[in-house]
């Protein structure tokens, strides 16, 4: 054949600078149509969508299983790490460490446990369920079910989509206390502060605790949308399930950091301390 | 391919007591598997026998991947710093002290761990889908075949680079993150940005910051050992390479908690 | 039943280009080309997988090009398709696999389950595996499982993806042999995608041929077989040496 070379064969000459930035906007926009796409997609297939028993109580029971442990572990040296350090600055200040256990109540319900359990999940459950869907999407499974007429985001990402909101929550409780009694432990032999001084709910307050409430119905909304996002979006082989894992992990923790500048910002603004 | 009978019967219930000491096993042997590999890299550091353009292009890679997320986490860790801190602040009416507590917070805990997450996020995650590809598709084998070292031809570069680049990465993280700080401050509790960097430069000492960095190179370093670990360790095809990543990424975020936590108490 | 009008389709690099194609109600029409050829993409786009960038698709004189996501559901009613990478799913056994089709359209009746499934998997010489998991069969077994939940709801148009890539001679003439029986059987419209000439020319009414994202040829077996086409001639035969 004589037409073998088409000009559009050849390969384009790589973007300026200006061209690139241009293209990453157009990038960013275009993500943030199929995200919202998906998000909306969930909203409607859970509140319309009819589900299998046991189905959501499946992935209750894989997300718990797979997180509990890895949660505890990191939550409970976060616990230590920052007793330490804060007991360690406090002495430089006050004299005495009457109230280290009720500040550090306070910043754990209203910030700590709840957005230091999502970066974890985001880890975890994130990756997790961008790489079960990412093979789906590989294998041509989700090609399968939209030939058979099911919506893979209610089959895929509902049911991650309603487990994530319940475990999220009860995780960030779980962990929270783990977290609080390491610090108590420490400190107790690190500084010598009796438990019953330690555990002081004196500074918490309505506002702390819907922060905090709002943190998790938040974070538990969005890893899972999030992530499964990134994993409908795979292209390719086994190098495509690796790039998808590794956008969810990355997407979704920033997600929850996003998300806690704003609730936090609001929350100043709704409760001056 | 596997036998088609191996699915056939339905796996016997567990117990709790087998299924934790089945747990502690396996963890037990990827921690042992990591150390090897820790020991085979250093090895090959003694005398230093590491492909050096290869090196180069992970540097450059990495680097460039990770500016972006980077600065965006950062700039986000510094304001949400202030507005934490911003309730005692008003609590105690001593905004002098917001420099020196988020500066603080932020040089020496907040800014390296939470950029070490971002980073095993990207970076590490990348790694070992890389690796894993590699393995699954047996490119790792083909190197061997004709006597190339996998471990000096492809890990040792990345693990180098990504020690180097957490390093460089943290600094450029901790500016952004005292910026961001900054400006939070200004624009929600109305402490100007004179009084911030004057209570940071006050009172927080050259010694935060070098802290902050000592602990970036050994997240650095858990970093670089997991990731390639699980990426050579991938079997199964796709669905493995994406487990890998999952395995990776959280192995790392428990190294960077554990490290730290011994680290905060040797490096007082 | 099947046409394409002016299609064309890119992801990096052009895939499809200006494809116009006709497959007739009731043929067994054969797509051909080397490895990347857009044939795969052809057949997703088909049944609305993949938007076109350029052209019109028409399913039994309907033209579904813009259709959304609900909507396609009632065209894909009329479809099978096996897909390349069988697309078993793993969370199911063999015969919720090949059930599932039919629970979509709505058929609750558990003993006509039962029956359809065990009839497609004696078709598929697959008889008692309804309980078996899909990651524990073979690749020839996989794809003859594929074939049955392609066929499961006897659909009007069915969609072959390379059916018989990486099997060995034998089980290969084995599923072409049993795919065109199907369609004799059924009188489906068959779009059928393949590398392997020899053994799908045994068994097509009419051919196709994609090379470099165009259609170079379109015409009856032994037209194909007799084309004096350079590159189609040197495709169907074998030739080492010539134009591609």
């Amino acid at each position: 054949m004589s037409d073998d070379a088409e000009p559009e064969d050849r390969p384009r000459p790589p973007p300026g600078a200006l061209a690139g930035l241009g293209l990453g906007a157009l990038g960013l926009l275009r993500a943030g149509v199929e995200l919202q796409g998906v998000a909306r997609r969930t909203v409607y297939w859970s509140i319309r969508g009819r589900r299998a028993r046991g189905v959501v109580l499946r992935q209750c029971l894989e997300v718990g299983n797979r997180s509990v442990f890895f949660v505890s572990v990191t939550m409970g040296f976060i616990g230590m790490i920052l007793v330490f350090q804060s007991g360690l600055q406090l002495l430089r200040a006050v004299p005495d460490l009457q109230m280290m256990g009720a500040t550090f109540l306070e910043a754990l319900v209203r910030d700590l446990a709840a957005s230091l359990t999502a970066l974890m999940l985001a880890t975890r459950v994130g990756a997790g369920i961008a790489a079960e869907i990412g093979s789906m999407v590989v294998t041509e499974q989700v090609d399968a079910l939209r030939m058979s007429g099911v919506d893979p985001v209610n089959h895929l990402v509902v049911p991650r989509f309603l487990a994530s909101l319940v475990m999220t929550g009860v995780l960030i409780v779980w962990a929270g206390a783990v977290s609080f009694f390491a610090g108590c432990a420490t400190a107790y032999f690190m500084f010598g502060v009796a438990p019953r001084t330690f555990l002081n709910p004196m500074l918490v307050d309505g506002g702390d605790l819907l922060t905090g409430l709002t943190k998790c119905l938040a974070y538990g909304a969005a890893i899972p949308v999030v992530s499964g996002w990134c994993g409908l979006s795979t292209f390719g082989g086994s190098e495509g399930v690796g790039w998808a894992t590794t956008r969810a992990v990355v997407n979704s923790s920033l997600a929850v950091i996003i998300l806690n500048f704003f609730i936090s910002g609001a929350s100043f603004l709704v409760f001056p301390p | 391919m596997a036998s088609p009978t191996d699915r056939s019967s339905p796996p016997r219930e567990e117990s709790l007591a087998e299924e934790l000491g089945r747990e502690v096993l396996s963890v037990a042997a990827q921690a042992g598997g990591m150390t090897v590999l820790a020991l085979r890299l250093l090895r090959r550091l003694f005398p230093p026998r590491v492909d050096g353009p290869e090196l180069l292009r992970n540097l450059h890679k990495m680097g460039v991947r990770s500016l972006p997320i980077v600065g965006v986490t950062a700039l986000f860790t510094g304001a949400i710093m202030v507005i934490q801190a911003g309730v005692l602040i008003r609590r105690y009416g001593a905004d002098g002290l917001l420099g020196w507590g988020a500066g603080f917070a932020i040089l020496r805990e907040v800014g390296p761990i939470l950029i070490a997450l971002m980073f095993s996020g990207r970076v590490g995650a990348n790694t070992t889908a890389e690796l894993g590809t590699m393995t699954v598709t047996e490119q790792i084998d083909a190197l061997s075949t004709l006597a190339i070292d996998p471990l000096s031809y492809l890990v040792l570069p990345r693990v180098l680079a990504m020690v180097a680049m957490l390093f460089i990465l943290t600094i450029y993280g901790d500016a952004l993150a005292l910026v961001g700080a900054a400006f939070t401050g200004q624009g929600l509790l109305g402490i100007g940005a004179r009084t911030f960097f004057n209570g940071l430069v006050e009172m927080v000492k050259a010694w935060d910051l070098i802290n902050g960095l000592i602990k970036s190179v050994g997240f650095g370093v858990i970093i670089a050992v997991a990731s390639t670990y699980y990426g050579l360790s991938v079997t199964g095809g796709a669905p493995g390479v994406g487990r890998a990543v999952n395995a990776g990424v959280v192995a790392s975020a428990t190294g960077i908690f554990i490290t730290d936590y011994f680290s905060t108490y040797i490096l007082r | 039943m099947l046409e394409l009008r002016g299609v064309s389709k890119a992801f990096a690099g052009p895939v499809l280009r200006d494809v116009t194609l006709q497959v007739p109600k009731g043929c067994l029409y054969g797509l051909v080309g080397p490895g990347a050829s857009g044939k795969s993409v052809l057949l997703k786009l088909l049944v609305g997988l993949l938007k076109p960038d350029a052209g019109r698709i028409l399913v039994a004189g309907e033209d579904v090009t813009d259709l959304d996501e609900i909507q396609l559901h009632r065209v894909r009613q009329r479809f099978g398709f096996l897909f390349q990478n069988y697309a078993l799913f793993d969370f199911l056994t063999v015969g919720e696999n090949i059930a599932f089709p039919l629970r979509q359209l709505g058929l609750t009746d558990e003993d006509e389950l039962v029956r359809r499934v065990a009839e497609r998997l004696q078709a598929v010489a697959l008889s008692g595996f309804e309980a078996r998991a899909p990651g524990g069969l073979s690749g020839g077994q996989k794809k003859r499982v594929g074939v049955a939940r392609a066929t499961v709801t006897r659909a009007e148009v069915v969609l072959y993806d390379e059916p018989a890539a990486g099997l060995d001679p034998v089980t290969s003439q084995k599923i072409f042999d049993l795919l065109a029986r199907e369609q004799r059987e059924a009188g489906a419209t068959v779009l059928m995608v393949s590398s392997d000439v020899a053994r799908l020319l045994t068994v097509t009414d009419r051919v196709g041929m994609l090379y470099k994202g165009r259609l170079i040829f379109d015409g009856t077996t032994e037209e194909a077989l007799g084309s004096r086409h350079p590159v189609v001639k040197q495709f169907l035969h074998g030739e080492p040496d010539g134009p591609i």
